[in-house]
């Protein structure tokens, strides 16, 4: 297999991802898709690695998978607030920031 | 190697068609749960990769944490009845359009680059990338217990009532 | 006692007894006290002030007796100002005069202010001791740094002074114009300073700054502040301020207005001469304009009838003659006569406090037939009259006599002409005083006069003794300042003697009390109330409304409507803009991310184009 099929499954998935921050209008929907094209960077990290044989492209995913945790944990916090203060998820409706 | 073709041709398979179905289930549950398989055949792409270590805790952490927190955030939010019904999606269109594009244009910087090609010897496993955090990116290591420390407390904060 | 001990004393105990009154309120409005203290420390200033004079005189050449500087706003180890004190041959003769008629008029005002308030008189006790200081300060500074700072405080004390009678609105009016004329002069001062110091490199005047100052610089220099010594000293065209400055007690008039400050312009020339001397062409400007100076104010003072203006216009006169004077290169003419000045120039303003004081009017007719009762004031200002109109063997004779002698071989005929010619009208407008004031039909206010307190009459005294001898002091002071002089009563002196005694026998034969009903002068009456109303005073009030009020209305006009104009469109462009572009703030989500993918659109172009 060559890379850049790796690369290709990868964007795929992170085009995937991206098309669901932009339609969702469910905040949850919306760190799934969010999660998706963290994933999609984990691939191209791992493919890399295997390709170049240096182990810093695994050290690297291993960081991003802790900050992509980290950032879940945060998300579903700030999801929670939302939903406190609005009854609904629903980022449309909270435009409160319009200028 | 025909065999390895075939493979690689149904985890990708998986991979995509589960992100689509994450991305386009009405069901939210659904979606979280499209999102868990695209996770476990990452996973399996990672294997088939010769990365055992990454894909294990791509199953453990993933699949066993994030997935498991964002049920308990639909859980915590939305009632039964929003949850299977109320997932609802805008824009379409431009989505659509917005996504194909960034697609377009990364397939096209992909074809543009030289890539290198599978070498021959590979050694890479759980020592030496323990051996590798401990020394060559102990400093990334040790902000990253940090910046964990952080999000925990930070959710903490968030999620707290804030009139106990 | 150790020289620089007695210099700290010297400037350090009339600041010290500024700083008590102006620190203690009570003690100073107690009147009494605070006249004690401030006369104490004028006594003690006075003292020390005589033994540097005395030590200063005995070193033989003109070495420096005491040359002593700290540092002030240093940096990288280099000082860029320093303050200290110089006492040299030229700045002991002026610390003492300073010290002297100080003293001198701090102990009269004792007496003249006896019936004033003790709040006023506090206030009055306070700001003379701070103006000795300044003043003193300003003598012995080792740098034209440091004059400029004791110059601008003695010009901050004339203004708190001449508004003593603050309630009075001439006399306000008389201190801010005083003050706003002599700022303007004093810009002069500034702007030396600031070119002194970076053509010259340093703040001093010694040769190494003069050299590399170079004659266009120098000339510049000297150029910028002889406009300050033209507002300081009073001298054509803005002596406007001199006049009106008689708005203040007389004392004031007699130490700023007439012995000391006014003196400080011509100080700073005789100071800073090693500039000037670099600048023949300033020099040529300084003998016609002092000259011009000495007729002009000589001819105006002739036609007063208040006897302090004119007392002021003959000081404006007699600073044209010094002026002149270090026009000419004569150092010795100028400085000399500045000496002797200050003391029968005081004595004539403290004599004349006495009979204001007598009579409550300082018109001269009001005092008519003050011989009969103030006897003694009377003949101390017939001895200050006499010694400024130049009567041979007293110290105006001799100091003037240098000036006209120096004149004549200048090879400016102008100028020569003009100073002999003030001579004659000097000792006629003098000899009119007296005769009017002393000799006059007995007015009504003399009726009830009677000789002034012994506080008055002991600093006149020393004063008068000074104006007898002083002149006989020519040689030492010489010596002191380094030049040479031999006292020579030649053709010039002759003939100006000869002007000076027509001058008196015409005055006596206008104003002798038998002959006052047919006046021959009665004819330029109108002339004379002409140049009495202030011509010079009226063109510059024109000019002042006409030329630089006009200037500042188009100033004013341009920064409101051109320079204001561009500040507001300049808010008023983004404030639009803003309003514009805060309509792609959605405030949704979505939006943004549409946002990022274009931006990272563009970057990936980018990277494969400029690749």
């Amino acid at each position: 297999m060559t890379l850049a099929a790796y690369l290709i499954v990868a964007a795929a998935v992170f085009c995937c991802g991206l098309y669901g921050v932009l339609t969702r209008r469910n905040a949850i929907g919306m760190l799934i898709g969010v999660e998706l094209m963290a994933n999609a960077g984990n691939i191209n990290l791992i493919a890399f690695s295997r390709f170049l044989g240096q182990v810093d492209g695994q050290v690297f995913t291993l960081f991003a998978i802790a900050l992509t945790v980290a950032e879940v944990v945060v998300g579903l916090a700030l999801v929670l607030l939302l939903y406190r203060s609005r009854k609904n998820i629903d980022v449309v409706q909270a435009s409160e920031m319009k200028g | 190697m025909m065999l390895e073709y075939v493979a690689f041709g149904i985890i990708s398979t998986a991979i995509v068609g589960s992100a689509i179905g994450a991305v386009t289930s009405r069901n939210l549950v659904h979606s979280v749960l499209f999102l868990a398989s695209t996770l476990l055949s990452t996973a399996v792409l990672y294997v088939h990769l010769e990365s055992a270590l990454i894909a294990g805790i791509q199953v453990i952490l993933y699949t066993g944490g994030v997935i498991t927190l964002m049920l308990f955030g639909i859980l915590l939010t939305d009632d039964t009845h929003a949850v299977t019904r109320q997932n609802r999606s805008t824009g379409h269109l431009a989505g659509g359009i917005g996504a194909l594009a960034m697609f377009g244009f990364i397939i096209a910087s992909i074809h543009q680059s030289a890539l290198p090609s599978l070498p021959q010897t590979f050694d890479i496993n759980a020592k030496s990338i323990g051996f590798a955090f401990l020394t060559k990116h102990l400093l990334a290591f040790e902000a990253l217990s940090l910046l964990l420390l952080a999000a925990l407390v930070g959710a903490v904060v968030l999620a707290r009532r804030s009139d106990p | 006692m150790s020289t620089s001990l007695l210099i700290l004393l010297t400037l350090f105990t009339p600041v010290g007894a500024a700083l008590t009154l102006g620190l203690l309120p009570n003690f100073r409005r107690a009147g009494r006290p605070a006249e004690y203290l401030s006369v104490a420390a004028a006594f003690v200033s006075l003292i020390a002030a005589t033994v540097l004079f005395i030590r200063q005189q005995l070193v033989s050449d003109a070495t420096p007796l005491l040359d002593t500087h700290i540092r002030w706003l240093s940096h990288n180890g280099k000082s860029l100002v320093e303050v200290g004190a110089t006492i040299d041959g030229i700045s002991a003769p002026m610390l003492l005069v300073v010290a002297l008629v100080a003293f001198c008029v701090q102990l009269y005002s004792m007496g003249y202010l006896a019936g004033e308030s003790g709040d006023a008189r506090g206030r009055y006790f306070t700001y003379q001791s701070l103006f000795i200081f300044a003043m003193e300060a300003m003598v012995v500074a080792p740098n034209a740094f440091q004059v400029f700072m004791g110059w601008e405080l003695v010009g901050m004390c004339s203004y708190l002074l001449i508004g003593h009678y603050y309630q009075k609105p001439s006399a306000a009016r008389a201190s801010l114009k005083a003050f706003w004329v002599t700022k303007f002069a004093d810009m002069g001062l500034l702007f030396g300073l600031l070119v002194l110091f970076t053509v010259g490199g340093s703040f001093g005047w010694d040769s190494t700054t003069v050299t590399s100052l170079g004659s266009s610089g120098a000339t510049a220099v000297a150029a910028l502040f002889l406009l300050a010594v033209v507002g300081k000293s009073a001298q054509f065209p803005l002596h406007i301020w001199l006049p009106d400055a008689m708005e203040g007690p007389t004392p004031v008039s007699a130490l700023l207005h007439a012995a000391t400050m006014v003196a400080a312009g011509v100080y700073l020339i005789v100071r800073t001469y090693p500039i000037f001397a670099a600048a023949p062409d300033v020099l040529t400007v300084m003998a016609y304009l002092g000259a011009f100076t000495a007729f002009f104010a000589a001819c105006v003072a002739m036609v007063q009838t208040d006897i302090k203006k004119l007392l002021a216009y003959s000081t404006c006169s007699q600073l044209g003659y010094m002026v002149a004077a270090l026009g000419t290169g004569s150092l010795m003419g100028g400085y000399f006569h500045l000496s002797t000045h200050a003391c029968f120039k005081a004595l004539l303003f403290l004599a004349a406090g006495s009979f204001i004081h007598a009579v409550h009017s300082n018109e001269m007719e009001n005092m008519g037939g003050l011989w009969a009762k103030m006897k003694l004031s009377a003949i101390l200002f017939i001895i200050g009259s006499l010694a400024l109109a130049g009567l041979p063997g007293l110290s105006g004779f001799f100091s003037k006599e240098v000036i006209l002698e120096e004149l004549s071989h200048s090879g400016h005929a102008l100028p020569f002409v003009a100073c002999m010619l003030t001579a004659g009208m000097t000792a006629f407008y003098m000899t009119k005083a007296c005769l009017l004031a002393i000799f006059g039909p007995p007015s009504e206010g003399a009726r009830h006069a009677h000789e002034s307190p012994k506080t008055m009459l002991l600093p006149m005294g020393i004063l008068a003794a000074l104006s007898l001898v002083a002149g006989f002091g020519g040689t030492m002071l010489a010596q002191m300042y380094g030049v040479e002089y031999a006292f020579h009563f030649g053709t010039t002196g002759i003939i100006a003697t000869a002007l000076g005694f027509a001058g008196i026998g015409l005055a006596l034969f206008a104003y002798l009390p038998s002959r006052r009903a047919n006046n021959p002068f009665g004819a330029l009456t109108s002339v004379g109330s002409f140049i009495r109303y202030g011509a010079v005073d009226r063109t510059a009030a024109f000019a002042y409304r006409n030329g630089l009020c006009k200037i500042g209305a188009a100033i004013g006009w341009f920064d409101r409507y051109v320079v204001d104009g561009v500040m507001n469109l300049t808010g008023w462009l983004p404030l639009v803009a803003a309003q514009r572009l805060r309509r792609i703030q959605t405030g949704v989500v979505t939006d943004y991310v549409y946002g990022v993918i274009v931006g990272l659109i563009v970057l990936i172009a980018m990277g494969t184009v400029f690749k």
